[in-house]
């Protein structure tokens, strides 16, 4: 009687032991992934950065009024040659 | 046999009483003292007990140490980074931003044991765009550890590092860039190689822009990965975001105006702003001369001065609005009370004033409209000096400024007591009185409101702030009338006229102060206006520093910079035309104000 409750805990215990083996396993590829994400999260905020950097330097003012008039040969609007149009008005 | 055995036994008592004889001669037997095998079995076991006691020791009372040194051969620390914060304009453009680089540098003794040949240190030189001489100095440098070149960019970087220099070493920093560059200079400002605040809001906003940088320990297993994240040493903050008050469309017109003007006045230097009536938000903070805030090395004072906010100056007739409407909402004049100014020479105190024209009898309307000293200094002469310095004093004049902002100036307001009858006439129409551009502007908000004047801010304005009375609504529409009549084709800034639109302001002609005394050469032609008068929406004053050229007042030079930089600003910021007149008349010789 004894002899079999000792063989049923044994291979209890050696069960556990493996799967307490497989769970860390587990856990190192989890925190490995996390990692990884997390490198990759710093990279992508990075390239926010940069990205809005580079809208806001070639969305400058001076660049579109630049590119607006030398390129496209625009000029701004005035008053004297815009009809306004007001509401219920003629 | 049996004789030597007995002998044996009675001479060599230790040996025989453990039953053991080393020797069967009696010559040779031991005679040990029996204290001696005592002696050795209490060393030993208190040698065994020393040990046991000490593993003791080390394993379970003072294990400290030796688990760091153990969690020391698997475990690492890392660094976490924490950027600081970026800089956005009310439009979500960003204004200031850190990216990652590196820095450069090298250990001298490990670059001299085996030095790069001349071709990989010329490709050095070339990466790092300096001399190659300067680059052999420092790398031969008497110094052990030498930067070559800071903030170096990533990219570059990787160039150098395919060089294998040997002692080269390369470390994470952040550099800040400034997109917007010289246009936003003055409101945004800049951060040393630290990364450390330095002007304007960069170094007003410090503490909450900056990072906190962290660092955590980490197990790693063989090939370098994180296997296990242990805990924090110390967390990272990032620095907080900062959204400003500032307009970036508006920022470029006000500053091209600005620009433009110095050129063609051919003046020193300018500045203008540009508030929000409604919120009290600076939209626009432009000076002329400016700088790069990407590139420094060539940086002067004058360039970095901020006239708008740390420079004072005695704005002239830009003030009289203030005599005027002070002594309408006491009650003791109207619009159409009248005075005589006369001849243009007006004896008080015992000192003239002058108008630079005889204007006769004329109401207060008209005062305003042609500017005239001796009018206003007559509606001075019914207010009291405490008064007067009341006024100044609740629209902030000589009140040190809480903006927030660094360096801002608090002008000079002297205290009413010493006010004598001609400094009190003089302080009327805007003399022996100073302030910055931005505290007059600011102090400009009662008439553009119903009369109350309301914290100017830098930052986005999200509540709706709360005002302080300072005149009644009514005389704020009344002098709202008033500062629209010195814009037409009769006042002295028919040159502030802004097609589509109704526009009101005041010009300001001051002598600079040259070695104490009034100039009679320097001029700062200024203008403060109000736009669109039917439904104000923009607060705007323009400061023009010393003009050389033909023209130095502020009707000439300040009133038509400010009609460009508030056209383009209003159809920039789709305010609706509320004049059909699109016809702008300027007369031919406009009237201007006396100094």
């Amino acid at each position: 009687m004894i002899g079999k409750i000792n063989v049923v805990l044994t291979t209890v215990l050696v069960g556990c032991a493996l799967s307490v083996v497989n769970a860390r396993y587990q856990r190192n590829h989890l925190v490995n992934d996390i990692e990884k994400l997390a490198t990759q999260q710093r990279q992508l905020d990075i390239d926010w950065s940069q990205l809005q950097l580079d809208q806001s330097t070639l969305g400058k003012n001076e660049r579109i009024e630049q590119i607006a008039r030398v390129n496209l040969n625009m000029a701004p609007l005035s008053p004297a040659r815009t009809q306004y149009l007001t509401e219920g008005g003629k | 046999m049996k004789s030597s055995a007995g002998n044996s036994r009675s001479n060599s008592r230790v040996a025989a009483s453990k039953g053991v004889a080393f020797s069967k001669s009696p010559v040779l037997a031991v005679r040990l003292p029996d204290w001696r095998s005592r002696v050795v079995l209490f060393v030993l076991f208190s040698a065994f007990a020393a040990l046991a006691g000490r593993a003791l020791w080390v394993q379970i009372a003072d294990n400290k140490f030796l688990q760091e040194q153990g969690a020391n051969r698997y475990m690492r620390t890392q660094e976490l980074p924490a950027t600081r914060g970026k800089i956005f304009d009310r439009n979500g453009m960003v204004l200031a931003s850190s990216l990652p680089v590196k820095s450069v540098s090298v250990f001298t003794e490990d670059y001299k044991a085996n030095p790069a040949s001349p071709q990989t240190v010329r490709e050095l030189a070339r990466l790092l765009e300096m001399p190659e001489a300067e680059l052999q100095k420092k790398l031969n440098s008497e110094r052990s550890y030498v930067y070559l070149k800071r903030q170096v960019e990533m990219d570059v970087v990787a160039k150098i590092e395919a060089l294998g220099i040997d002692g080269l070493d390369t470390r994470k920093e952040y550099k800040r860039y400034y997109p917007q560059g010289e246009v936003m200079a003055h409101m945004v400002g800049f951060t040393n190689v630290e990364d450390v605040g330095q002007e304007a809001m960069e170094l007003a906003q410090q503490k909450s822009l900056a990072g906190q940088p962290g660092s955590r320990r980490v197990i790693k297993d063989r090939l370098g990965r994180i296997v296990e994240d242990v805990g924090m040493s110390r967390e990272p903050h990032d620095g907080k975001d900062l959204t400003l008050s500032v307009d970036s469309k508006l920022q470029y017109i006000a500053f091209n105006s600005i620009k433009n003007a110095v050129e063609k006045f051919h003046a020193k230097a300018g500045a203008a702003v540009v508030l929000d009536v409604h919120t009290g938000e600076v939209l626009a903070l432009a000076n002329w001369p400016t700088y790069d805030p990407n590139n420094r090395a060539h940086l002067t004072g004058e360039q970095l001065r901020n006239r708008v906010i740390t420079d004072t100056f005695e704005p002239g007739s830009t003030l009289k609005p203030f005599t005027v409407s002070l002594a309408l909402d006491k009650g003791l004049i109207t619009p159409r009370s009248t005075f005589d100014t006369g001849n243009g020479r007006y004896l008080t105190g015992g000192h003239v004033i002058r108008d630079t024209h005889a204007h006769g009898v004329i109401d207060v309307g008209t005062i305003i409209q042609k500017s005239s000293n001796i009018g206003t200094t007559k509606i001075s002469e019914m207010l009291s000096a405490e008064e007067m310095w009341e006024m100044f004093t609740k629209v902030g004049f000589g009140q040190a400024p809480r903006y927030g902002f660094p360096g801002a100036a608090a002008g000079r307001v002297r205290p009413y007591k010493s006010w004598r009858t001609v400094a009190k006439a003089n302080m009327s129409f805007g003399q022996g009185i100073s302030m910055s551009l931005l505290q007059l502007a600011h102090a400009w908000l009662i008439f553009a409101r119903d009369g109350d004047i309301i914290p100017l801010s830098f930052q986005k304005v999200t509540e709706k702030p709360v005002g302080q009375q300072i005149v009644s609504a009514r005389t704020a529409s009344q002098m709202r009338v008033m500062v629209e009549s010195v814009v037409s084709p009769e006042g002295t800034a028919s040159q502030a006229q802004v097609a589509g639109y109704r526009v009101g302001g005041k010009t300001g002609t001051a002598q600079k102060v040259v070695d104490g005394r009034y100039s009679q050469t320097h001029y700062v032609g200024n203008f403060a206006g109000i736009v669109p008068m039917s439904n104000p929406r923009f607060v705007i004053a323009v400061m023009i520093d010393d003009p050389s050229g033909p023209f130095h007042t502020g009707g000439a030079v300040a009133a038509p910079t400010f009609a460009t930089l508030a056209a383009n600003a209003l159809r920039a910021a789709n305010v609706s035309p509320d004049s059909t007149v699109t016809d702008i008349i300027i007369p031919e010789h406009p009237l201007e104000e006396s100094n």
